[in-house]
């Protein structure tokens, strides 16, 4: 009798904190609740008229940093922004496998939050935004008594400063538009790097087209069985689907969704492309290939057990490294843009780290001017020269001979970034909040057909089931 | 007779071998863990078994990277999230001791209203799992300022260990006999010599193994020192991840640090191991 009262209890705890844990779910798809109030609450604290970098002199700020080469950059050089400022910084570092786990479950935690300013990737606005997470900051930006006058953000390359602004919509259209609620800081396009020794002994160029992309992939394994043709991703989450596959998807001409946000990853377009590249990764990629993220994609190149990576373009430049690089390796990498759509279209995917604010700290102007010497001028050229920050986010560090010098080792490195952004170059995806579950069930799909089932049913039962959650979801348009 | 004897040992042989084999499977991950952690990066991802051994794994996480002040790799600070670990673990595991102990001498000798529901609740954290309860806790943990110190955490590693021990050592206690109090009593003795210099030494196999066991188990967790720990007590479980950076994956100095952390399980299971024997008080009392 008393034992039933006791399992009662915790049957009925266990149901009380389960629901707890979802009212905070991130994924609740509404896109109304906004952090409107937060700007009022201190504007009064902040000091009218000029921008002085020390108005917040003898605060203290925290911030929550995955562990990367961005990040070790800004802990070497932060002692410069309290030395400009009096602000104090303290920061915790954690590692990219759990970071985001991290991060969600700070930002559930509101004003209760701990960090100020956060590191998050652009694709992470589109579920921290509409649950009101994330500062918008064009408040900050526009307003002159808060941002330094040589702050110049227009001098972050455009691709990227609208990748992140969004106005809370589903809907390809609609990224670009509404609040800023990030900063670009860092990123990665998504290209072909391939052996040059291998490439000239035999003779090979990279691929223009998909068709010659399995192509010169089948070769490259014929010439070397003990070397992948080609690596790329593959394993069951959702950043299977963001390098080289959606950018090879998106030049091809197909998208993810369509302007009713049905998804189209079953379309003619979509079946091609996934038959072909599945054909590839068969045939030419690596063996365990269902495992592969990117730390396996770039190892197995440095250590010269691949011929080419399709992935982001750091990847290269990181297992180009001495130390890294296996010896036959080292200095034998090149860059080329992905290959072309049926009608010389290249559609570039990009992946932006970025900096936000949390929407519940209570430090926001300071966090804000912590913000803006982070991604300003000074800082981020000092990251590309002389840390590892690259891609730069600003016009100005590209152009700038010292980071060009730096980067003229790396073969063609710099022309492919030219080729790149004078095309489309942006978030290739469309922006909507189940982003993460719906791609990680593509990747899924692809897998599945990588395993033998048959690319066009097992895409329809992919587009049927996505279907099914965005009508749930009410995205799905009629 | 003489076959007899042949195909005992051919049994024993065979049985031997077996446990041989079984032996190699099982402890084949550890000896691939080593030999990793004594690669260098080139030679990384060769699968032979030739290799030039080198200790700069070791040296990177123990004296950190001379690369790292360049910033092209993590800078790994193995000993103070070492130190962590090891201030966490012996933390929980003396807390635990200190108010399970009594706990459990209490569920196996007196009869008290709710004994048995109260023993299920404590049973009831060692089978909960961890995530239902998380997200509520770094609320309360943030709202009361235990987020990233060492109290918070040995906090809450109690629902890792406290358990544990309370029932491993209720079963100790059950298995001495009262008379043996009884006995003491009779002497002299007040409650609480008793309970030092009687009972204690009798359940100390008990006591051993589920203190080591407590340990084992907070120096393992890992979801708890993600997400109510900063950078301040981040332990080694937490920390290992960080060998994978985006610039390269150190599957090497991942081992190296492997093998370190497994150190303080091995020497403390070593160090107890005489203790491990149970049943020298099941011989006190004349049946």
């Amino acid at each position: 009798m008393k034992t039933r009262t006791i399992y009662c209890m915790l049957v009925m705890l266990t149901i009380a904190a389960l629901v707890i844990a979802a009212c905070g779910a991130p994924a609740t798809p509404a896109p109304a609740a906004q952090p409107a109030p937060a700007e009022q609450q201190q504007q009064a604290a902040a000091p009218s008229g000029e921008f002085n970098w020390r108005a917040y002199e003898g605060e203290s700020l925290k911030l929550l940093l995955n562990q990367h080469p961005y990040q070790q950059a800004l802990v070497g050089e932060l002692n410069k922004f309290t030395e400009l400022t009096g602000i104090n910084v303290t920061y915790d570092v954690f590692p990219e496998q759990n970071y985001f786990d991290k991060v969600t479950i700070d930002l559930q935690a509101g004003p209760a939050s701990t960090y100020d300013v956060f590191m998050t990737g652009a694709y992470m606005i589109w579920q921290y935004a509409p649950a009101g997470w994330m500062e918008p900051l064009e408040g900050y930006i526009n307003d002159p008594s808060k941002t330094h006058p040589d702050y110049d953000f227009e001098d972050i390359l455009p691709d990227l400063r609208n990748s992140e602004r969004w106005n809370l919509l589903p809907g390809a259209e609609n990224l670009g538009q509404g609040s800023q609620y990030a900063i670009p800081w860092g990123w990665e396009a998504n290209a072909y790097m391939y052996r040059k020794d291998i490439f000239d002994a035999n003779g090979l160029k990279p691929p223009a087209s998909l068709d010659e992309l399995v192509e010169v992939s089948k070769k490259l394994k014929e010439i070397n069985p003990n070397m992948a043709g080609i690596v790329v991703r593959g394993s069951l989450n959702w950043a299977t689907i963001h390098p080289g596959f959606m950018t090879m998807y998106s030049s091809y001409g197909c998208r993810d969704y369509n302007e009713k946000m049905q998804p189209q990853m079953n379309s003619d377009c979509a079946v091609e492309v996934t038959s072909k590249w599945i054909d590839m990764v068969r045939s030419a990629g690596p063996e365990a290939w269902t495992t592969y993220t990117w730390y396996q994609a770039g190892s197995d190149f440095g250590a010269g057990k691949a011929a080419a990576l399709f992935d982001a373009d750091i990847l290269g430049y990181f297992q180009n490294q001495p130390g890294t690089a296996a010896p036959e390796v080292l200095g034998n990498v090149a860059w080329a843009p992905g290959p072309r759509g049926p009608n010389g279209e290249l559609r570039t995917n990009i992946w932006i780290w970025s900096l936000a604010m949390n929407a519940g700290s209570k430090k926001k102007d300071a966090a804000w001017l912590f913000m803006q010497w982070a991604t300003g001028k000074d800082f981020l050229t000092t990251g590309a020269i002389e840390y590892n920050m690259v891609n730069p986010v600003r016009q100005s560090i590209w152009d700038n001979p010292d980071f060009q010098a730096k980067m003229a080792e790396q073969t063609d490195y710099l022309s492919t970034f030219q080729t790149i952004s004078a095309n489309d170059m942006k978030i290739q995806f469309t922006p909507q909040p189940l982003f993460f579950e719906t791609t990680t069930e593509w990747a899924q799909a692809l897998q599945d057909i990588y395993a033998g089932q048959d690319a066009k049913e097992r895409l329809d039962k992919l587009v049927a089931s996505l279907t099914e959650q965005l009508k749930d979801a009410g995205i799905y348009q009629e | 007779m003489q076959s007899k004897v042949s195909n005992n040992r051919l049994a024993a042989i065979l049985s031997d071998g077996f446990l041989g084999l079984y032996f190699i499977f099982a402890l084949f991950p550890l000896l691939w863990m080593v030999l990793v952690s004594l690669k260098s990066g080139e030679e990384l991802f060769t699968t032979q078994f030739v290799f030039t051994p080198t200790l700069e794994n070791y040296q990177a996480i123990l004296f950190g990277d001379p690369r790292a002040a360049a910033g092209v790799v993590a800078r790994q600070e193995f000993p103070r999230f070492f130190m962590n670990s090891l201030i966490v673990s012996s933390g929980a595991v003396v807390l635990s001791l200190l108010v399970g102990v009594p706990a459990a001498y209490a569920l196996a000798r007196y009869r008290f209203r709710g004994k048995e529901d109260l023993a299920f609740t404590f049973l009831s954290f060692r089978f909960a799992p961890e995530l239902v309860v998380i997200i509520p806790l770094s609320v309360l943990y943030r709202q009361l300022g235990l987020y990233d110190t060492y109290w918070g955490i040995i906090w809450v590693y109690q629902l890792v260990t406290l358990p544990l021990l309370i029932w491993v050592l209720r079963s100790y206690f059950e298995d001495v006999s009262p008379d043996i109090e009884q006995a003491a009593m009779i002497d002299g003795y007040p409650w609480w010599r008793i309970f030092w210099s009687i009972l204690l030494p009798l359940v100390r196999p008990g006591l051993a193994a589920a203190a080591l066991l407590a340990f084992v188990f907070a120096w393992n967790n890992f979801i708890f020192a993600l997400v109510l720990g900063g950078s301040n007590v981040q332990t080694v479980t937490v920390s290992a991840l960080g060998y994978i950076s985006s610039a390269q994956a150190f599957f090497n100095r991942m081992a190296a640090a492997s093998v370190l952390a497994s150190i303080p399980q091995i020497v403390l299971a070593l160090s107890i191991q005489r203790y491990l024997i149970r049943g020298l008080s099941f011989g006190a009392v004349k049946g």
